[in-house]
């Protein structure tokens, strides 16, 4: 029997609240907001109330899929991988890099980001870079 | 504090309870957590901070519910616990409430007419009486007045369910104001003022005025004010107040025996 | 003073399909002339009336809401109104709290031989509705 409240900082926007994330028996079970934090004074919104709903979730994917024949297949990291490289060399090198763009996440961390703005200016070489909201 | 930490390690020693929930002091922020080893109870914390420790055993007692639980209880947690044992949500039989008397101030901060519960072991019973301003500034407006007061403050709602969630009496696994005919989805502020007509009704016969709800809304509507109005309704028409270890059911509960009839006034 | 107003008020009218709504059934067979603006909704018992349901009228647009049913002890469910008539009593009070009177909720015990009844309540209902004026909860801008 175990019950531990986690401070732990909201992904999902800039403004970086404090929930305590309720882990019953090594198991995320709830979110309550801190009331420590100068950031949300013991308030969240909807997303963080139910930030540790999509930890948990069935529907979180738990292998590469490919789509083969109209069809989503499991696949493995290299198999998965090796196609979107080579994928991208090819339109690369067909179309123009400023033919392919990239949207990353606030749920990134700051150095994800980094690393994905890095991939796309000086390996793929477009500045077409934006974030997910803008989808 | 000392008198907590000594009495919960006599219980847990002596195998009266399983596990005992409590605040934990880390790195200077008290959080909730389940003691069960003696080593961390040095930990062991009575925090200002007020979290719905009502709430949380009913987490852990829904699991283990063979178990006997001891929970830190403030004036306002054993009103949760009374109620939530009323609605056979938790088995009073397993349950060792350990009573902490709040300290004055945060009895003024939280507006708490009773700051203590009918047993405890730390800290001195005080009463202060319940401000009741804001409740007479609204109630003195004439009537389209106070209709735009509450269209205001209702509209600022981001529908964050903050109020239900953290409330210590709302544990319905189905819930009303999820209900999508009534609470169309996609809308915010959501339906001004059903979602928090409904909800102020829902909490009639229900609501032990702790206010973690109006502390825990993030724009600031005077919930507390509104719950706090439905009580007293309450206890005007059927002279019944949640929280009471009385052996009564709720009026709005049950049936009854026809005897009520809507006072004054055309029907 | 009184002022011709064009102003139409929509009541809705919950019946309990055993002595209201039967109520409700005579005055039209007694060929009685009443309001039309009451807009009749058949329950089987005025008990099934959730409060949600008149919440829910007033934000739909309702200028005012009726509720009607058995006579206290004459209910076909034994004891369903026994509950009707406290949830709109509490109702009552929280609605002139938030600012809409109370006066746009009425509970009235109609029997099933009482159509004159029902067709004098609801002229009266009507004619005070009439006199409020139309719900103030038609006007706010974020609802629409």
């Amino acid at each position: 029997m175990n019950y531990t409240t986690i401070p732990t900082t909201c992904a999902y926007c800039g403004c970086g609240c404090e929930i305590l994330f309720e882990v019953l028996d090594g198991e995320l079970v709830g979110s309550i907001p801190s009331k420590a934090n100068p950031i949300n004074h013991g308030s969240l919104c909807i997303k963080g109330w139910t930030a540790h709903e999509f930890v948990v979730s069935e529907k979180r994917l738990k292998t590469p899929l490919i789509r083969k024949n109209g069809e989503f297949k499991e696949a493995t990291w290299d198999e998965a991988l090796n196609l979107v490289s080579s994928t991208l060399k090819e339109i690369k090198e067909t179309s123009g890099p400023n033919s392919l763009a990239c949207l990353s996440s606030a749920k990134c961390t700051n150095e994800e980001n980094y690393l994905m703005q890095k991939m796309m200016r000086a390996v793929v070489g477009t500045n077409n870079v934006d974030h997910c909201a803008r989808l | 504090m000392k008198v907590l930490k000594n009495e919960v390690e006599t219980l847990l020693k002596e195998g009266t309870i399983s596990a005992f929930l409590g605040m934990k002091q880390i790195k200077g922020h008290a959080n909730p957590f389940l003691f069960t080893h003696l080593d961390d109870l040095e930990h062991l914390t009575i925090a200002e901070a007020r979290y719905p420790l009502a709430k949380i055993i009913l987490k852990i007692a829904h699991k283990y519910a063979d178990h006997h639980l001891g929970i830190m209880v403030r004036g306002c947690d054993e009103k949760a616990l009374i109620e939530l044992y009323r609605n056979k949500q938790l088995d009073r039989s397993k349950l060792v409430p350990m009573g902490v008397a709040c300290s004055g101030e945060l009895a003024e901060k939280c507006n708490c007419s009773k700051p203590y519960p009918s047993q405890f072991i730390v800290g001195e019973a005080r009463e202060i009486s319940f401000d009741r301003t804001t409740l007479e500034k609204i109630e003195s407006l004439p009537l389209d007045e106070r209709f735009g007061y509450w269209i205001n403050k209702l509209g600022k709602c981001i529908k964050c369910y903050g109020c239900r969630n953290i409330c210590p009496v709302c544990f319905c696994e189905v819930c009303t104001l999820e209900d999508a005919p009534l609470i169309p989805l996609g809308k915010i502020p959501p339906e001004v003022p059903a979602f928090h007509l409904s909800r102020a009704f829902h909490m009639a016969g229900r609501c032990i005025d702790c206010g973690l709800c109006e502390e825990g809304c993030p724009v600031d509507i005077p919930l507390r004010t509104l719950y706090r109005k439905v009580r007293e309704i309450v206890e005007e028409l059927f002279d019944y107040l949640p929280g009471e270890d009385k052996e009564v059911v709720s009026p709005i509960q049950i049936l009854g025996d026809g005897s009520f009839e809507i006072p004054e006034g055309d029907h | 003073m009184l002022e011709e107003s064009s102003f139409e008020p929509k009541i809705i009218t919950f019946c309990c399909n055993w002595c209201s709504y039967a109520g409700a059934d005579l005055a039209g067979g007694m060929r009685l002339k009443y309001s039309s603006n009451i807009r009749p909704i058949r329950v089987m018992c005025s008990g099934r009336i959730s409060p949600h349901f008149i919440i829910k009228a007033f934000q739909e647009g309702a200028d005012g809401v009726l509720v009607t049913g058995c006579h206290i002890g004459d209910c076909h469910y034994m004891k369903g109104n026994y509950i009707t008539a406290k949830r709109v009593a509490i109702l009552k009070e929280l609605l002139n709290f938030i600012g809409i009177s109370p006066d746009r909720l009425r509970l009235e015990w109609i029997a099933a031989s009482e159509g004159d009844k029902f067709a004098r309540v609801a002229d009266e209902f009507t004619k005070k509705i009439k006199a409020l004026g139309p719900s103030s909860i038609k006007n706010i801008s974020f609802n629409k």
